[in-house]
């Protein structure tokens, strides 16, 4: 069920290394809703969006970093909650809604948490 | 996402000795001895038979994470609407309902307690209220509660006090009170409705206390439902007031009213869930800051350090999950990690088991905040049951902490650990009072 009411192109890598390319993406929604509504493998967003449970956990790509900026002091300790995962690129997909200047984003889904 | 459970997966069946074979053949999660110290029994089951059918109980336990995890992300196969409607006064779920629509206004079936399609709209609503952000505006309020009500207790001067009866319960529900819009001057009220509303998923009622808990309930909805209609016609700037003239999402995009129904089981919910089991945490944070050395002492070392006392919290709610276990319903036959369930059989995800799995968390009894996966502990659920409310109760234990840390020291059990009283259910692990002797800091 891909929204194709928008322009924008966001390419996510799952947790399983397929690639996933969306062109129609519509400006407002966050990368865990353009995840979960497209099955992409390893985006759960569990607690619907409320930076609240890390299964929505994305590393974004390097050259988007600076753009997309760095997760605030609530996220942050959401991120830390998955430290065995956690990365510098570490961002929580419900975190990053989708806007005209991050047309283009690339991200890769975390894996889980370690056993 | 919902995830359809793979029927392939075994996972290893460890040998028991026999002193763990006697436990799982004469155990049951319904004896109040096992239910207050249930460790011994969950590692029983965890390692010799993981899916364990308790035939007390009449249900199957799950109780390692991997199982745990498999069943809350298929909503499908393990409905929760049929599982917790099945717990529901089990055995007496007819009578329950009847004296509800003659006495209580309405039997008003748990809204979020449903299945996909139609829990999907229904939690969307929710999830609104409770982003981690919109809890860190609250900090600076329901700090205030907190350091009022533990000022309360020091103000009585004499160093004792019940850390549950006289901090934990009255720290939970001042909040929600707050929260919802309600009265002040009910907190007992909302105290005793919220134990009738828990007892009746915790599989441990007569017929005589079902009914005594259905009375109170019929109360609490009674007065939900005058308060709910006097928001109806005038609106007011709280929960109650917004969940009243709430409106939901379907798929297609068109919104629409919730109905009252709906709306007095989701004040309900809300009331009930944000109360019991964050009391519970508090309580169980009492217990272990007198009980385990060092504990009192660590929590001090990090009462400053934000990114440290969020650890803190949820090593402490990994280690002592308030929520024991919670229901599911088969909606066909299933097998699970080598174990065939049948259709329409009832579950229950031991939480407190799967926070202790040793192949997830190593050394699960010890307490260590620098666990580097604490994220996955599940007493909160997981999958699209995820506890709603997490961010806000996770924000109320740390605030407790804090508070108890920063005015309260010495403190230690009046009364010998084994006198210690858990309340009857399956559902929780909370403990009934715990009276403390302090110092003021």
């Amino acid at each position: 069920m891909t929204r194709t009411m928008g322009n924008l192109k966001v390419t996510m890598i799952d947790v399983d290394g397929d690639t996933h390319t969306f062109d129609d993406v519509e400006e407002g929604i966050s990368l865990m809703e353009l995840g979960r509504q497209n099955g992409v493998s390893g985006i759960m967003g569990d607690c619907g969006g409320g930076c609240a449970c890390a299964t929505c956990h994305v590393y974004v790509d390097d050259n988007w970093m600076e753009k997309v900026g760095e997760p605030d002091e609530i996220e942050f300790a959401m991120l830390d909650m998955v430290a065995d995962v956690m990365k510098d690129n570490s961002r929580l997909g419900c975190q990053i809604r989708m806007v005209p200047e991050l047309d283009g984003l690339e991200v890769t889904v975390a894996p889980a948490s370690s056993y | 996402m919902a995830t359809q459970i793979s029927q392939d997966r075994t996972s290893e069946r460890l040998d028991l000795t026999p002193e763990q074979e006697g436990l799982l053949e004469q155990g049951s999660l319904a004896d109040t001895t096992i239910q207050a110290r249930p460790h011994e029994y969950y590692t029983a089951m965890r390692h010799g038979d993981p899916i364990h059918y308790d035939a007390r109980l009449g249900s199957w336990l799950v109780t390692r994470h991997e199982d745990i995890s498999a069943v809350q992300s298929d909503p499908v196969t393990f409905s929760v609407q049929h599982g917790y409607s099945e717990q529901q006064a089990r055995g007496m779920r007819d009578e329950f309902e009847a004296y509800l629509r003659e006495h209580g206004g309405g039997y008003f079936p748990d809204a979020i307690m449903s299945d996909p399609p139609y829990h999907t709209r229904i939690r969307k609503l929710m999830e609104q209220a409770f982003t981690a952000h919109r809890v860190k505006e609250l900090e600076p309020r329901i700090t205030e509660v907190v350091r009022g009500v533990i000022a309360e207790v020091i103000a009585k001067g004499n160093g004792k006090c019940d850390a549950v009866k006289d901090i934990a319960i009255p720290v939970t529900i001042r909040v929600i009170v707050e929260q919802l819009g309600l009265d002040h001057g009910m907190e007992d009220k909302i105290s005793r409705w919220s134990v009738a509303v828990t007892a009746q998923i915790g599989a441990m009622q007569s017929r005589e206390t079902m009914l005594q808990n259905a009375a109170l309930i019929a109360e609490l909805q009674q007065y939900l439902i005058a308060k709910m209609k006097a928001c109806e016609e005038s609106p007011s700037e709280d929960m109650i007031s917004d969940l009243v003239h709430a409106e939901v999402t379907n798929a297609d995009g068109t919104k629409e009213k919730l109905t009252f129904e709906e709306a007095v089981s989701l004040v309900r919910a809300t009331l009930i869930a944000g109360n019991d089991t964050t009391a519970t945490a508090i309580g169980n944070l009492f217990y272990v800051l007198t009980t385990r050395p060092g504990m009192a002492e660590l929590l001090e070392s990090v009462v400053d350090d934000e990114r440290q006392l969020n650890r803190f919290i949820e090593e402490h709610l990994r280690n002592e999950p308030p929520v024991r276990a919670l229901s599911r319903m088969t909606t066909r036959e299933v097998t699970v990690n080598g174990t065939t369930i049948p259709a329409h059989a009832h579950m229950l995800l031991v939480y407190g088991s799967g926070n202790d799995d040793e192949t997830v968390f190593p050394e699960p009894r010890k307490f260590d905040i620098t666990r580097q996966n604490l994220g996955r502990h599940v007493a909160f659920g997981g999958g699209p049951h995820r506890c709603v409310g997490l961010a806000l109760a996770r924000m109320e234990v740390k605030v407790a902490a804090r508070e108890i840390s920063r005015q309260m020291k010495n403190m230690k059990l009046a009364i010998p650990g084994s006198e210690i009283r858990y309340t009857p259910t399956v559902a929780t692990r909370t403990i009934e009072s715990l009276p403390i002797t302090f110092e003021k800091r």
